[in-house]
Order: structure tokens, then C-alpha cells, then sequence
């Protein structure tokens, strides 16, 4: 077989041809897929990809109910591009025009329209200007339903406390951007942060994303959920009856602690003035903390219960121990210098728990003989005064033990019945848990845990408990402060029928600081536990120089109205026992 | 032998293919000839799966438009769901229930005092009423609160419509279950008499916290 010339020249033009149209091809390909392929495709990402910020939540505060006080929460910030706007301003469309436009968005939220005109018209060259900070979504949605091209928007995370001013001080409170400022929300930064993460993504011309071409280039992560032990219907009754108590009494301040004894969980801690984190500037500065655990004070004779424990646990005395109380004391005292009693008295027969029921000074420094004022300083240790309690709140202040060995006559006694040292309503309510806790001091809590949002609980405290004094000692001192609640002058306002309460007043003397001596202020105290044979809660309340009443009483009605509202909030059951009828003279 | 036998065969093999004569197709050449047929299934598929993805392609993109929708719309819910939640929080806010409690009159009770459901028994010493719960009103602020106190006139008009349809259940309960296995207080206040064990003996009916009264479980 043979091809003609004709043939064999068509096929060799073709194969020709073919062999040219692929090297064109070839070199096209190898051009733009290997010599300008770069190039070309961060040009392509630029028109195509854009990413989108995932905004983590940061944690919310709970109380030990899940009732939330500290929550965050959406706003948005109203946005313009001014050199936008200046172009549509120039040559508005049909129907509308820039002042009523202004007007508009600013009767939607609340804005100044000249503010938001000189924003807009300040600098015609910008393509971003921030109009209003923080609007809520029904104005967000109202603002953007207007339609205005040169408008736009950006979320601010914000915080939001449902629960106003109960524990408002503990929670603390944040500035603009959810920065932390006071308190937990500072404190427990590490738990409730939350970080931002990104999506990238392809998108068409419509800038509708191409499916499946997201991509997470960084997690956003969720803060952890901080859960307290307030209850906060306790706090918010213990506040409550502590303001109404602190503006009749005209005092200055108050506390109010609820601690439950078995855990060392503080479900209670009030105090006055407080502060709303809602509205922080309705609050001078100086009250904006939390003088609960940061401002110690001379507590008075509300200390007279750990010298009679430390006493007892020393085998020291008893509370049969009959004492004799001269009219005044002042054994070692340099000359003029003496301890005196509330009201004048000639020489007592007391016994020791007479003693406690007279809140006698003079018989505190005559028992307190019995025992070296080193040893006795470190019983007031071990009870906890000193130190920072476990809680370690932002700021928190230890108060003030003078050191055994270079106290002076007078302190060394005064120690024993809360004058010449300082302590924090924290650490006076720690007092009452080991009191009530048969001698055991458990670690006093305020935040059970921080659950991460993967359902796992960390920084959970520690709650082993270290023995500061027998059973037998702590349980005798209850006795012996039962029969302040059962005959002393609070007895009929703090009595609830049915149940053994164990009670100490205090009226302690506030030294002035400009003289740098005792004045005629006075902080007042009651503490007390409930009930004696089943001791549950202890409840401290103290007033800061009321001017009304200047004892004890004036506590009193607080002590009592919450410790009754303890009883029904956490449902205790009345005694089954009866007091043992400790004498008081001998 | 016969001789046209043997001379037939190189005949028809010597003979000259005539023109209206066809060649039979041999059975090999029979199974060759439908390659047009394969061709044609071949690229009609091609057609059809290019057809079919293109379609895909359409339904997948109009998707994409269905998704950015509905993320949308999702987004938007959320934040719905965000903001009514906000509102539920302030609203349930305890100096909010407190005013609106007192609003519909309610007070504090006096002296605790339990009854004991296991048991039927009255523990605590009862006394009258403590009256208001805030003597001067909620003072603990809440710069949130505005405006959510209940209006006790059109709860009571609210509470009136209750009640009555409440009395007109329970006159229809009354009359079905006349005679009916209602116990009387009697059964209540002497457990003994039926034979049951005595209250303070037996076990709790309800699940209970050692020292601590049964609870409810409202808030």
C-alpha cells in the first residue's frame, strides 16, 4: 500500500500544526501555573478570600443557685464612613436628606445629631468614624432598617449584672470593652477571659461564601462560667436589712457575713455603701471594693469567744471556773493606765461564763493571765487573724496581730477582747465557723469553681480544715455564748423561739486618727451561730460609728432578722435540746 | 465417488464474487460491527454526567445562597435569643420579684416554722406575720430595673377571673366525687388510729438532708 504526495504532505502539515497549538498551550500553562503562579494567586485571594472575627463569649459570675449576677452581653457601635457620606450628602437620592437622616438616627439612639454631624463631617476623608458606643439590638436593628449606605456597625462585647448592687462589691465591676477593673471580674480574670478567633473564607462577586470554603484560621474560646457560694436572695435580705439598719443607726458602714460552718462556704457578705456595677459612678471610688475582706477594724468584745476557747483548749479553764472581777484592771500597768468595763461595777463573783454573758474586759485580762501572751498570740493565729482568709480577694488585707514580743502591757490583755488589733469581717466570720465547726478552721470560700466551657471545673479551693481547739472547747464556748442570747440586754430581740442561738456583742472603741486615741466613735458588733446542738451558720453583723445607738443594740435587729431568714432559707430545724444552765455567779 | 461431488467445492472456491452477491458476515464480524452503538452510549454519558454536573453545580451554588441565608437568619435568632435572655435575667432579679411581691401584697412571714410533710408534723414556734419585707422599700439598687412592677389593679381583675373559674372547678369536682375516698383531717392529725406506724419512728417519706428539713425544690 502506498500514500500519495498529496497525502503524506497533508499529514505532515497537521501533525505540524497540532505540535505548534500544543506548544502554545504548554507554554501558557508553564506561565501561568509555574512563572506567575504566585502572583497570581494572592491577586485572586485578594478579590476572592476574606475572614470574618468569631468572637469568643467571656464567662459569666453565678451564685451558688445559678442565678446570674455578672452576664455578658451584645451591643453594637453605630458606624459611618464619612468620605461616603460626604459624597451621598452631596447628592442625596429622592426623598431624602442628611438632616433628617442625622435626625433620625440620633432619635433612634439618643444621640446628639451635632455630635454626630461633626463626627461625620470632621475629617471627609476617613472611611471610618465611630457614631454611638454600645446601642442595644432593638436600636441596632432600628438603625440599620433605615438603609443608609455610608452606615455600618461593629459589635462590643459588653457586661451586663442582672442582680444590680447584690454583691455588686464582690463581683466588681468592668470598663468599656469588657476590660476587668475591681473585684472577681479582675480577680478571676484567668477563668472568665475569653479570646476572639477568625474564619477565612472564599466568597463569589456577590460576596456570598463558595460552599465548604471556610476554614477556622483561629479558634475563638469561650470564658468559663465562675460559680460562687452566695445565695444571692441572702445577700440581697442581708443587704436589705443591713442598709435599712445602718441609715436608721446613722453609722457610717456595716457588714454582714453568713458563713456556713460545716464548708466554710460564705453564702452571705454584705456590706454598706455598696455598689451597683450597672452604674459605677453613682458610687464614690472609695466604696466601690469590698471593705468585707479589705478594711480591717478593732472588732471588740466579739473576740472574747476565741480568748475563752484558747483558754479551754489550754486546760486552762472551765466554764464553771469561779473568777473574781475587781472594778478595775490594771496588774503591771504603767501608773493612771487601766481596763475598765462598759459600766462601772464594784468586785464581781463571775464565773468564767459570766464572764462572756457581762462581756467584762476586766474578767478577759484576769483569765488571761492564765496563759503567756505568746501562746495566747498564737491561738489568735491559728484562728486566722493576721493573715488573708483562703478567699485571697483582690486586695485583701490580713489586719493586724501585734507580735508577742514587743507588745506593751496594756495590748497584750486588750488583744484578748478585740482593742489594740485588727481584723476583717472575713476573718471574724472565720472565728465563728471553727467555733461552730468543733474547733476545725475550714478554709473560708467565696468561689466554688471555674467551669470551662468543655464542662470540666477547675481552681476549686482548698477545703481541709486545720484544728484550732478541742470539740469539747469549742462546744463549751458555745455555751457559754448561748447565755448572752438567753440574759444579756440583746436577749429579746435575738431570741427565735425553738432554736439555741449562740451570741456575742460587741461595742468597740474606734481610735480617732487624728488624735491617734480612742474617741467617742464606736463599731458594734453581734455574732452568733445557730443553733448550739447543731451548729449550721454563723452570722456576724457589724455597724461602723453609728450615731443613734452607740452599743450593740443597734446590730442586734440585723443579727436577728438574718439568722431568722437563714433558718428558713436553708431550712433548719429547730433544738431538740434544752441549755444547760451554766451559773453566772458564784 | 461421484464426480459433480468432488468437483463442486473447488468450484464455488475458484468462482468470482458476482455483483448483487453480499459476503456473509462471519459471526466474529458480526460481534465487531455495534462499536457505533458503544460510541454512542459512551459519549452520551459523558454528555449526561456533565449534564448532571452541571446541574449538581447549579443546586450546590443555589445552596450556598439557601446557607448565607439561613446563617442569617440564625445569627439574627440568636441575638434575639440573647437580648430576651438579658430581659429574663433583669426581670427575674430579686429586687424585681421583691417590689412586684409587694405590689400584689405579699409579706414576710414571722418565726420560722416547718411542717414536716414526712412526718405531719408542726415544728418551730408560729408567730404572727412580720409584715413588709423591706420596711422602706427594696434599697438595694439596680440601675437595670425600671418600670417592670406589676399594676395591682389589673392583677386583681386578673386574679377575680382565676378565682371564679377556680370555684367553678371545684363545685364540678365536688359534685362528681361526692362520697368518694377523700380522707378526712381527722387522718392527718392521728396517724396512729389507721394502724400506720408512728411518725416520729419511721422513716422520712421524703428523701431529706441529715439536720436539714425536706425542701421544696422552688427558689
Amino acid at each position: 500500500m502506498s500514500l500519495s504526495r498529496s497525502m503524506r504532505r497533508r499529514v505532515a502539515v497537521s501533525l505540524l500544526a497540532t505540535v505548534a497549538v500544543v506548544g502554545v498551550f504548554t507554554t501558557r500553562l508553564v506561565d501561568l501555573q509555574v512563572v506567575r503562579a504566585d502572583a497570581l494567586t494572592q491577586q485572586a485571594t485578594k478579590i476572592q478570600k476574606a475572614s470574618y472575627i468569631t468572637y469568643g463569649t467571656r464567662g459569666s459570675i453565678v451564685d451558688a443557685n445559678g442565678i446570674v449576677l455578672a452576664d455578658s452581653v451584645q451591643r453594637w457601635n453605630i458606624t459611618a464612613a464619612p468620605n461616603t457620606f460626604a459624597s451621598w450628602a452631596a447628592n442625596p437620592p429622592r426623598g431624602e436628606n442628611p438632616s433628617t437622616a442625622l435626625a433620625k438616627i440620633a432619635a433612634l439612639t439618643g444621640a446628639d445629631p451635632q455630635e454626630i454631624l461633626r463626627a461625620l463631617t470632621a475629617d471627609p476623608t476617613k472611611n471610618y468614624v465611630r457614631l454611638v458606643l454600645s446601642v442595644k439590638l432593638a436600636t441596632f436593628q432600628k438603625v440599620k432598617a433605615l438603609g443608609l449606605a455610608w452606615l455600618s456597625s461593629e459589635p462590643e462585647p459588653a457586661r451586663s449584672y442582672p442582680q444590680g448592687a447584690i454583691a455588686g462589691n464582690l463581683v466588681g465591676f468592668t470598663g468599656t470593652g469588657s476590660t476587668p477593673l475591681a473585684g472577681l471580674e479582675l480577680s478571676a480574670q484567668s477563668c472568665l477571659a475569653s479570646s476572639n478567633g477568625s474564619t477565612s473564607y472564599e466568597h463569589g462577586a456577590d460576596w456570598v461564601q463558595i460552599p465548604a470554603s471556610s476554614r477556622v484560621t483561629k479558634a475563638a474560646k469561650d470564658g468559663g462560667t465562675l460559680k460562687l457560694t452566695l445565695d444571692s436572695d441572702l445577700q440581697w435580705f442581708s443587704q436589705q436589712a443591713l442598709q435599712e439598719q445602718v441609715l436608721a443607726q446613722g453609722a457610717k458602714w456595716g457588714t454582714v457575713a453568713v458563713v456556713r460552718i460545716k464548708d466554710g462556704d460564705i453564702v452571705a457578705a454584705a456590706q454598706y455603701p455598696t455598689v451597683d456595677p450597672n452604674d459605677v459612678d453613682a458610687t464614690s471610688p472609695e466604696n466601690r471594693g469590698a471593705r468585707f475582706f479589705t478594711s480591717p477594724y478593732e472588732p471588740g468584745s466579739i473576740m472574747k469567744p476565741a480568748t475563752v476557747a484558747s483558754l479551754m483548749d489550754a486546760g486552762k479553764l472551765t466554764p464553771y471556773d469561779q473568777v473574781v472581777v475587781p472594778s478595775q484592771y490594771s496588774t503591771g500597768f504603767p501608773a493612771g493606765a487601766r481596763i475598765t468595763d462598759v459600766f462601772a461595777h464594784p468586785t464581781m463573783r463571775w464565773t468564767a461564763t459570766g464572764i462572756i454573758e457581762q462581756s467584762s474586759n476586766i474578767g478577759i485580762s484576769v483569765i488571761s493571765e492564765r496563759l503567756p501572751v505568746a501562746q495566747r498570740t498564737a491561738y489568735l493565729k491559728k484562728f486566722g487573724f493576721g493573715s488573708p482568709t483562703a478567699v485571697d480577694f483582690l486586695g485583701e488585707s490580713g489586719g493586724l496581730v501585734q507580735d508577742p514580743a514587743s507588745i506593751d502591757v496594756i495590748s497584750d490583755k486588750a488583744q484578748q477582747f478585740g482593742q489594740g488589733i485588727s481584723v476583717t469581717s472575713a476573718q471574724m466570720a472565720g472565728l465563728y465557723q471553727t467555733l461552730g465547726n468543733g474547733g476545725v478552721r475550714v478554709p473560708l470560700t467565696l468561689a466554688e469553681g471555674c467551669e470551662r466551657p468543655d464542662g470540666t471545673v477547675t481552681d476549686q479551693p482548698s477545703t481541709e480544715g486545720t484544728r484550732v481547739v478541742s470539740a469539747e472547747a469549742a462546744q463549751n464556748t458555745l455555751l457559754m455564748m448561748e447565755t448572752v442570747a438567753e440574759y444579756s440586754n440583746i436577749s429579746k430581740i435575738v431570741t427565735i423561739p425553738g432554736y439555741r442561738i449562740a451570741a456575742k456583742t460587741g461595742t468597740a472603741q474606734v481610735a480617732d486618727p487624728a488624735t491617734k486615741a480612742y474617741g467617742k466613735e464606736r463599731n458594734v458588733s453581734v455574732a452568733g451561730i445557730s443553733t448550739v446542738d447543731n451548729p449550721q451558720y454563723a452570722v456576724v453583723v457589724t455597724l461602723g460609728e453609728p450615731t443613734k445607738i452607740k452599743t450593740s443594740m443597734a446590730a442586734a435587729p440585723v443579727f436577728a432578722a438574718v439568722m431568722k431568714q437563714v433558718i428558713k432559707t436553708y431550712r433548719i430545724p429547730p433544738s431538740t435540746t434544752t441549755p444547760p444552765n451554766i451559773p453566772l455567779t458564784w | 465417488m461421484s464426480l459433480p461431488a468432488y468437483s463442486s467445492l473447488p468450484l464455488r472456491r475458484n468462482e468470482r464474487p458476482s455483483r448483487h452477491l453480499e459476503i456473509a458476515a462471519t459471526a466474529a464480524q458480526r460481534r465487531a460491527r455495534p462499536k457505533l452503538v458503544y460510541a454512542i452510549v459512551i459519549v452520551g454519558g459523558i454528555g449526561a454526567i456533565l449534564l448532571a454536573q452541571l446541574l449538581l453545580s447549579i443546586a450546590t451554588a443555589d445552596g450556598a445562597y439557601r446557607i448565607s441565608a439561613l446563617q442569617v437568619q440564625e445569627r439574627d435568632y440568636s441575638r434575639t435569643q440573647s437580648a430576651t435572655r438579658e430581659r429574663l435575667d433583669v426581670l427575674r432579679s430579686t429586687q424585681n420579684l421583691t417590689r412586684n411581691a409587694e405590689a400584689l401584697g405579699m409579706i414576710a412571714s414571722g418565726n420560722p416554722v416547718f411542717l414536716d410533710a414526712g412526718s405531719g408534723q408542726v415544728s418551730g414556734v408560729p408567730s404572727a406575720a412580720g409584715g413588709s419585707l423591706t420596711a422602706s422599700g427594696n434599697l438595694i439598687a439596680n440601675a437595670l430595673l425600671s418600670g417592670s412592677a406589676i399594676d395591682p389593679a389589673a392583677l386583681a381583675a386578673q386574679n377575680a377571673v382565676a378565682d371564679q373559674a377556680a370555684r367553678d372547678s371545684m363545685a364540678a369536682d365536688a359534685a362528681t366525687a361526692e362520697g368518694g375516698g377523700i380522707s378526712t383531717p381527722g387522718a392527718l392529725a392521728d396517724p396512729g388510729a389507721a394502724g400506720a406506724p408512728a411518725p416520729t419512728a419511721s422513716a422520712p417519706s421524703l428523701p431529706s438532708t441529715p439536720g436539714v428539713l425536706p425542701s421544696p425544690t422552688t427558689r
